[in-house]
């Protein structure tokens, strides 16, 4: 490990005084909501560690966790790659193809072996030998497992390599995995979302380098700094949304006013994630505050659950097209019914009993 | 073994034989093998996408205003116009008509996705294959200014100390030994032809590129909430306009407004300073690398886009030509229908796809998509390690689009070529102003370089017509109009029982195409034929050989186990392997 | 009373000799003590707002304009009052657990079910039977008849517990992922969800399962106190069953 820098050395040999160092530590304190006492903790992780070597691999997926990394303000992208870590193996970005691509990542990982950070985007397809999916003539699987064996920890980016994501929608045609149903011996973060907010990855990157230390995870192995509370929770429509103020329509009045989604299908209410408070590209923005309902990116399944724009959902499993309310109706319509129809009986018996005793009488 | 294929090529699988996996620096999973022959030069070529997601057969019994979101999520990196397409189709089996601010709204994320798109693939995808970074710590900084400034007088960023900046922060990256990204590149190989000032030169703009396109995106953020992955809407667009009523803040107002005009003006400004003169500058260097033509010269097909009036789809009203050329034919474009069944058609022979019989093509309303992987008798190596791909057999998970039985080119270029043998003023006279400048003749852009330049001069126009959406949407806004969405057929019970659509777009790759069946308000099928469907396709039925293995052909490589200029060709389509097998 | 009798009787009655006795003597049995009473009928308002509040959860009401949003807290409202109904509901149902422990033997009715005896699930066929109007004449029962035990157990015992530990673990979301009750109750998403509208939507259904409950309950209520050999309605009010007739059984 001796020949790789400290993230300070780094920094100063690229001309970058102590100055702008220090600034550039309190930025990260502040992105990471730390007081500014951590500021000279940072300072000292950042001056002591070494740069870490990533290899980033890439399964069914659709790409856009790279996408989404690369538009990641503070800190800039490039600074992450060219100062932070060492990408020593991203077959999106890489110069090498092949064979030198291959060796490279053969590289990196006898030299580095425990002590490089594995990130995974996408998945392993389990189906057909795992053919749907393949690299090097081989299997995707197989890579991943060759990569994540002498890896430090895993990172799994977004939602593919999280949950499954769009590939894993139901029926699943290629039995496409999560990582951590692949990998079980090694510590997986997850960073879903479809794709995750760029500067939650790179925050999450600079956290581990920072601290030496994986984030505290939330009972699903997400990051709890950016994954603990919903977006219903921190959405600037929560007013609306407790007022019973709801857009009704598409385009509506109410819309222009900026009500609540919540009708439109709105999966905030069950959705954890940072964009009502991150936002989106730089802050610029985030699905609600753009009118249309967040669709729970960043939740298990949520391809499944039926319709987005659906606030009582579709069941699949009745057969018939329903949701609960619908299945509710009709159930409790059958039984009310029934319960009609027995009263009915009933009441025609007790009339005949009744004749029948009065005859008796008679 | 010699083999003729019916659109012309000579395949001689005689020679060495390649094999590049991964191809990387593209979107998803793909290999390259070509064969060789003693003098270096490509004799047979075979891209094979390696990776399969079942899109289509995922879509099937969903609903149909869902579908936008599944289908964006088919790549990431032309984020939203499998998104724009997919409304389009089910606008289009539904009858649903949009209002003329969404028309506007769609159009500017659609040009802004080009932009983007193009921008961070010539620098971050392909600029590798001609840039070499490592010779660019041996530029002088003064003479590199110079030639900035001789390139683009008006990049602000120009100065003798800017340039030293990076060099220096280039010079301790490479000497760290921790190359990362750059590690194991071929950066001794001969074909690297620049000279070290321009190789710094485009080194820095690699990263003024990253930082930019951070920016770009901020479009779709806007109206969509995200980029990646922005929000669309059957119907019209989700965000509402509210310019100065209760609650303007929380929709379109005017401190957004103004927020899209600035970056529309980056993004002009960033093409006329730095993406084209780089271009210019780089292909200037490479003018004798005219290799890479493929089927450019003789079949190249768009569908068009981006409508002047809303829903409005015939030729005239796009700002983006539709046509085809065949057979090399420059003064016939062909229309394009693509409704007509005749037209259009997917093979999957050499697919790992079954139709059930052999030699079938089958329109996209009607398309199958049923799994089947086999390798052929000649493969060597085993199911789960190829070692050699057999394509007399199926050999790739991307299906084979054919128009009229024609193998077809897509993208930039085949969109520059329709449009400059349509007449379309705008792209003649970019075209030639381009071959003016570069002292080229047109035969030129039937090239890798021409496909390159194209996506640059297409990143231009794309600019200058995103500021015309902007202003037709403020004169429209300006007038009282702020309608987003129509409404009328949101409702399942207000569509027929069954009925089909199509949507199509020039998504940056090329021409896109959805194709959808609804039955009973569900999905009954779904098929999407994509830009590297076309592009990156197998072989067919009749042996035509795609738009890739055509480009390969007859390309002579330097040293033939360093893959430098298969990579050039490949990435000159920017193939997208996600999109092209979904 | 012979002996035979007394044994069928103390079977299917759920009825110890003393009720037994009691039965034949006053025609009127002390059942239901007052805590069993009281909950019942706060449990079933508790359970009326709930479900009518969770189904406006589901679907709101029309927007109101009443004033600013911050001002106004309709939907607040109706989530606040499912909230204080579920409390009740679940605060209610331990202290319904609680006298199941100390209160008499009919307390315990509604938690324990006597699947391992024959009798039961004769006694339960006889009473479809009687439902069905293949019997003429029902069977007299101090407790629960075993049908309607059966169906306490499923809709109530099971279907409110379940929707109080999924309603609590919707509830801790709110209270967030730090509180103590979510550290309670977060393994339910780990359970059913993890993604909690799964749990939404379970509880969405559950509440279906109530409502068809209550349907049948509240007609077999009636129904019975017409029909059968005792009272109902106002055993719920009174405590007191009592007896049409005299035959034992
Ligand atoms: C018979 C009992 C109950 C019924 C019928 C009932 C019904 C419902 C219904 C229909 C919903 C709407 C679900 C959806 O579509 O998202 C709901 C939501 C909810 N219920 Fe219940 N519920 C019951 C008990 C409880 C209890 C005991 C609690 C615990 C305090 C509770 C807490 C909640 C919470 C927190 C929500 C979500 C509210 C929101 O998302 O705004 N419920 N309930
Ligand atoms: C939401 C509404 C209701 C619920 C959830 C409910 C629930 C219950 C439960 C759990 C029991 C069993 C008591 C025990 O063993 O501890 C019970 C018994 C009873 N309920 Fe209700 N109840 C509801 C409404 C009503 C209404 C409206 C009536 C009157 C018309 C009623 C009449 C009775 C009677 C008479 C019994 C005693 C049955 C017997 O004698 O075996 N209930 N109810
Ligand atoms: N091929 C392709 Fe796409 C594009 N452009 C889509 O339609 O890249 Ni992912
Ligand atoms: S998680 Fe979503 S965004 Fe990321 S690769 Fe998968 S589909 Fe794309
Ligand atoms: S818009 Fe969505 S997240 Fe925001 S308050 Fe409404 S339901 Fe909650
Ligand atoms: S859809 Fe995804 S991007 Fe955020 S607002 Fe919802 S988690
Ligand atoms: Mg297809």
């Amino acid at each position: 490990m001796s020949q790789i820098e400290t993230f300070y050395d780094v920094m100063r040999r690229q001309g970058i005084t102590r100055r702008s160092f220090m600034k550039y530590c309190a930025l990260t304190a502040a992105a990471l909501g730390l007081s500014p006492a951590f500021v000279p903790r940072i300072a000292h992780a950042m001056e002591t560690k070494p740069r870490t070597p990533v290899i980033w691999v890439h399964g069914l997926e659709c790409t856009c966790c790279s996408e989404s990394f690369i538009r990641s303000a503070h800190p800039l992208a490039k600074d992450v790659v060219l100062s932070m870590i060492s990408l020593d193996y991203d077959d999106t970005l890489m110069a090498a193809a092949g064979h030198a691509a291959e060796a490279a990542m053969r590289d990196t990982i006898e030299r580095y072996k425990g002590n490089y950070i594995l990130a995974v985007e996408g998945n392993p397809p389990l189906n057909e030998d795992g053919m749907f999916c393949i690299s090097g003539g081989k299997p995707f699987v197989e890579k991943l497992r060759y990569a994540a064996r002498d890896a430090k920890a895993i990172i799994s980016w977004g939602a593919c390599a999280s949950y499954g994501c769009v590939q894993a929608a139901k029926p699943n045609p290629t039995r496409a995995t999560p990582v951590h149903q692949v990998i079980t011996d090694k510590p997986i973060i997850k960073v879903p979302g479809c794709p995750p907010i760029a500067e939650v990855m790179t925050g999450v990157i600079t956290y581990m380098l920072t601290f030496d230390r994986l984030p505290t995870l939330d009972r699903q192995g997400r990051p709890a700094m950016f994954y603990s509370q919903r977006i219903h929770d921190k959405c600037y429509r929560r007013p609306h949304f407790d007022a019973g103020q709801f857009v009704e329509a598409w385009d509506d009045e109410n819309a222009r006013k900026g009500y609540c989604l919540y009708k439109m299908g709105c999966k905030g209410p069950t959705t954890y994630n940072a964009c009502s408070t991150v936002r989106w590209n730089d802050g610029v923005s985030f699905p609600i505050q753009s009118g249309h309902g967040c669709i729970g990116c960043s939740e298990d399944g949520f391809w499944d659950q039926g319709s987005f724009y659906d606030r009582v959902t579709d069941l699949t499993q009745f057969g018939v097209e329903a949701n609960a309310d619908k299945v509710g109706l009709a159930a409790a319509g059958v039984v009310g019914a029934g319960v009609a129809a027995h009263a009915a009986i009933s009441a025609l018996k007790a009339a005949q009993k009744k004749t029948q005793s009065s005859k008796e009488e008679a | 073994m010699v083999v003729q294929t019916p659109n012309g090529f000579e395949l001689d699988t005689s020679g060495r034989r390649i094999v590049v996996d991964p191809v990387t620096r593209i979107e998803g999973h793909m290999r390259c093998e070509v064969n060789v022959d003693d003098a270096g030069v490509i004799r047979n070529a075979v891209s094979t996408g390696t990776m399969w997601r079942g899109l289509e057969v995922i879509l099937k019994g969903r609903d149909p205003r869902d579908a936008w979101a599944f289908t964006e999520r088919i790549c990431g990196v032309c984020t939203g116009t499998h998104a724009l397409t997919s409304v389009r189709a089910v606008e289009d089996a539904l009858g649903i008509t949009i209002p003329d601010n969404a028309n506007s709204i769609r159009n500017m994320m659609q040009l802004n996705l080009q932009i983007h798109d193009h921008i961070v693939h010539f620098y971050h995808l392909h600029a590798l294959d001609w840039v070499n970074p490592i010779n660019a710590l041996r530029a002088d900084p003064k003479a590199t200014s110079e030639l900035q400034q001789a390139v683009s007088p008006s990049h602000p960023m120009s100065s003798p100390g800017y340039f030293r900046d990076v060099q220096n922060r280039l010079k301790q990256f490479v000497e760290s030994g921790q190359l990362g990204l750059f590690k194991n590149g071929y950066w001794d190989n001969p074909a690297y032809l620049l000279p070290p000032e321009a190789d710094l030169m485009a080194t820095t703009h690699y990263l003024e590129a990253l930082d930019l396109q951070k920016e770009v995106v901020k479009v779709h953020t806007i109206f969509g909430g995200k980029n990646p992955h922005p929000n669309w809407l059957v119907g019209g667009v989700p965000c509402p306009i509210n310019v100065d009523g209760v609650g303007a803040v929380g929709a379109i107002n005017m401190e957004r407004l103004n927020l899209v005009s600035s970056i529309i003006d980056r993004c002009i400004e960033f093409n006329r300073n730095v993406y084209l003169p780089d271009v210019k500058a780089i292909g200037g260097f490479y003018r004798n690398w005219l290799h890479g033509g493929g089927l450019s010269s003789q079949a190249c097909l768009a569908y068009g886009d981006i409508p002047e009036n809303a829903n409005d789809f015939s030729p005239e009203n796009l700002h983006m030509p539709r046509g085809a050329i065949i057979d090399g034919d420059l003064s016939t474009v062909h229309d394009v229908d693509l409704r007509d069944p005749e037209q259009i058609q997917e093979f999957v022979d050499h697919s790992w796809y079954t139709y059930g019989a052999p030699g079938r093509g089958l329109h996209p309303w009607d398309g199958v998509t049923e799994p089947q992987y086999e390798l052929g008798p000649n493969a060597k190596g085993s199911r789960t390690n190829i070692e050699e791909i057999d394509e007399a057999a199926k050999y790739s998970w991307i299906k084979a689009p054919r128009w009229k039985g024609h193998a077809m080119e897509v993208g930039p270029l085949a969109r520059y070529v329709v449009g400059y043998a349509k007449g379309h003023e705008d792209i003649k006279h970019q075209l030639d102003g381009f071959l003016r400048d570069m002292d080229l003749p047109l035969d030129a852009v039937f090239s890798t370089l021409g496909r390159t330049a194209a996506r640059a001069l297409e990143s231009e126009y794309c600019g200058r017509l995103q500021k015309h959406f902007f202003d037709k949407l403020m004169t429209n806004i300006i007038n009282g109009d702020s309608s987003t969405a129509n409404i009328e057929k949101w409702d399942p019970s207000s569509w027929p029982d069954q009925t089909i659509g199509v949507g199509a777009s020039e998504a940056p790759r090329g021409a896109l195409g959805h194709w959808i069946r609804i039955k009973d308000g569900r999905i009954e099928n779904y098929q999407c034929v994509v830009p590297t469907t076309w592009n990156g396709s197998p072989r067919d039925s009749a042996g035509n050989i795609g738009a890739f293995e055509a480009a390969l052909m007859n390309t002579p490589m330097a040293r033939p186990d360093e893959p430098v200029e298969i990579l050039r060709t490949l990435h000159s389509f920017d193939p997208c392997l996600a999109c092209s097998t979904h | 009373m012979s002996d035979a009798d007394l044994d069928t009787a103390l079977k299917g009655a759920h009825a110890d000799p003393e009720d037994l006795a009691s039965a034949a003597r006053q025609t009127s049995v002390y059942v239901y003590e007052a805590p069993v009473r009281i909950w019942h009928w706060i449990n079933a308002a508790a359970i009326l707002v709930l479900c009518v509040t969770g189904y406006l959860i589901g679907a709101p009401p029309p927007s109101m304009q009443i004033a600013e949003a911050t001002h106004q807290f309709v939907f607040g409202f109706i989530r606040f009052a499912h909230f204080a109904a579920g409390w009740i509901l679940a605060i209610g149902f331990l202290g319904r657990i609680y006298w199941a422990i100390f209160g008499n033997h009919h307390a315990r009715q509604l938690f324990i079910l006597p699947l391992w005896k024959r009798d039961f699930w004769r006694e339960i066929w006889f009473e479809v039977k009687w439902y069905l109007f293949l019997e003429k004449e029902p069977k007299k029962y101090v407790g629960h008849n075993p049908l309607a035990q059966l169906a306490m157990f499923g809709f109530i015992t099971l279907g409110v517990s379940f929707m109080i530990v999924t309603g609590l673990a919707l509830y801790s979301e709110g209270l967030g992922v730090d509180s103590t009750l979510y550290a309670l109750f977060g393994w339910v998403f780990t359970l059913l969800g993890p993604n909690p509208h799964v749990v939404h939507t379970l509880h969405h259904l559950g509440m279906w399962w109530i409502v068809i409950f209550m349907i049948v309950h509240i007609y077999v209520a009636i129904r019975e106190d017409i029909m059968s050999r005792q009272s109902i309605v106002s055993t719920m009010i009174s405590g007191h069953r009592t007896f049409k007739d005299d035959r034992p059984d």
